[in-house]
């Protein structure tokens, strides 16, 4: 009963986190903001929903499986995420004009 | 009239049509003349072209979907007891398929047992897919000139620098695991989903990734034009030998010599083991040979 | 429930097939055909064919992707290419 209520708060949590982050992939204009808000989701969503999944199943290898989930996971979309914001700030022409660049050196 | 047609289509297969060429062009040309719409606009023209394209394509589209919809309609219904085509091959399949192919996967069974040659069919259309993939986009002396020669040593300054350390880190970290999941979805597959073509594809995706992340000339070192002639070949022929052997013994559930193991282990199910080892190497050598001659044209 | 969700995921079948068919940049028809292809394994693992899932899963939503995107690069459709 305990760990039903457990797992379903963090589904539910983990559920909010995506709406937040799909509403925030359709409200914010420019790209790098729009990833900003769908990695949420992708990261922190995936994981508080993963975990109620695995208290409510418990220790088993379903739990296992879900585990290689979230660190396959969390290994992927940081690493999507930087690809596509590093694709965005070398294609774009102007990236000064949507924000602040600070160049160390000439390839980033 | 029937000698005249097979004339001129030697004569264009032989390449010695050209004086009759220009002669038909004026002929179609005045013909064009007469036309009413000729002496409309140029735009004029374009825009009526859009509106004939648009719909015959809808009514193409529709007759399609029309005809479709009437077979659909007709079929038997889904599920019925007394169908026809339904009640032998699947009770067959569902009662005999474990005891006969000895796989716990059935759809293994099917595809690699008693449709093994249909299999085999699929494995050889990629096969000639890659290979006429290798006749259009491969570089070689003949079809390179020195222009795209210069592009192309550009590019590759180009991706040397841009590549990208994270990228790297994270890719030599999660590909030994991909190559790993391939590999099992491969021997696996009598036992649990998967099989040959999606663990091959797996390790393909694999392959791609490192070779996106770390440049192809990294994959060369293991991975050459020549490996690659080597297993998709002789993954084939293996098949084909395998398959060959059970249609000479008679294919037909008959005894082969291969025993079929107890259902559920590794080494169980006669041959499907093998077949899916050989499907997977080509699918994945074949993915992979697609990735590199679309984006470099050269293994 | 389930009926609900398929229902779902069908909706979104076609709507993803249609705004593949009707987009106009040629980036954003690989990246519909991607959701497709994801949405497709979904419903594949709800008809209970997990064969059927894997495989679309790394070759509709994978690798096709992959080649659609490279062939785009090499005819020089992406924006941000040399050509643009």
């Amino acid at each position: 009963m305990f760990r039903e209520l457990i797992g379903g708060c963090l589904i539910l949590m983990g559920v909010l986190v995506m709406v937040v982050a799909v509403a925030g992939t359709y409200r914010f204009k420019y790209v790098l903001n729009r990833m900003h808000a769908a990695a949420l989701g992708d990261t922190l969503g995936l994981l508080l929903v993963l975990s109620g999944l695995m208290v409510l199943s418990g220790l088993t290898a379903l739990s296992a499986k879900l585990l290689a989930i979230i660190v396959f996971m969390w290994l992927a979309s940081p690493v999507m995420s930087h690809l596509i914001a590093r694709a965005e700030v070398l294609t774009h022409a102007h990236i000064a004009d949507e924000c602040e660049v600070i160049r160390h050196d000439d390839r980033l | 009239m029937k000698k005249n047609t097979w004339k001129a289509f030697t004569a264009w297969v032989n390449g010695t049509a050209e004086e009759s060429r220009p002669l038909r062009r004026e002929a179609g040309q005045s013909a064009h003349e007469k036309h009413p719409l000729f002496h409309l606009n140029e735009e004029m023209r374009v825009r009526l072209f859009r509106w004939e394209y648009r719909a015959v394509a809808l009514i193409v589209c529709l007759t399609v979907v029309a005809v479709l919809l009437f077979t659909v309609f007709h079929l038997p219904l889904f599920g019925e007891p007394n169908n026809p085509a339904v009640n032998e091959v699947v009770e067959r399949y569902v009662e005999k398929g474990l005891e006969e192919t000895g796989a716990v996967n059935m759809v293994s069974g099917m595809i690699l047992d008693y449709r093994a040659f249909d299999t085999f069919g699929e494995s050889s259309v990629l096969f000639l897919a890659v290979t006429s993939v290798m006749m259009l986009l491969l570089r070689d002396e003949k079809n390179i000139s020195a222009e795209e020669d210069i592009q192309e040593a550009h590019e590759r300054i180009i991706e040397k620098e841009a590549s990208d350390r994270i990228l790297q880190k994270v890719v030599s970290l999660v590909m030994p695991c991909i190559f790993l999941f391939g590999i099992y979805v491969v021997l696996n597959g009598h036992i649990s989903p998967g099989g040959g073509f999606s663990g091959g594809a797996i390790m393909g995706a694999g392959l791609i990734l490192y070779g996106s992340a770390f440049g192809t000339d990294k994959v060369r070192e293991i991975f050459t034009m020549k490996t690659f002639r080597r297993i998709t070949s002789s993954a084939l022929l293996c098949y084909a030998a395998s398959k060959a052997y059970s249609f000479y013994t008679g294919a037909n559930g008959l005894p082969t010599g291969i025993p079929l193991g107890t259902p559920g282990a590794i080494f169980s199910s006669g041959l499907i083991l093998v077949l899916d080892i050989c499907v997977g190497m080509v699918v994945a050598c074949t993915m992979y040979g697609f990735y590199v001659l679309f984006a470099r044209g050269e293994i | 429930m389930t009926i609900a969700f398929e229902l779902l995921l069908i909706l979104a079948l076609i709507l993803c097939a249609v705004s593949a068919l009707t987009s106009r940049r040629l980036l954003v028809a690989v990246v519909i055909y991607m959701a497709y292809s994801l949405i497709m394994t979904v419903i594949w693992a709800l008809l209970q064919s997990p064969d059927l899932a894997i495989t679309e899963a790394a070759v509709g939503a994978g690798v096709t992707g992959i080649l659609f995107l490279t062939t785009l690069k090499k005819i020089h459709a992406l924006k941000g290419t040399k050509d643009e």
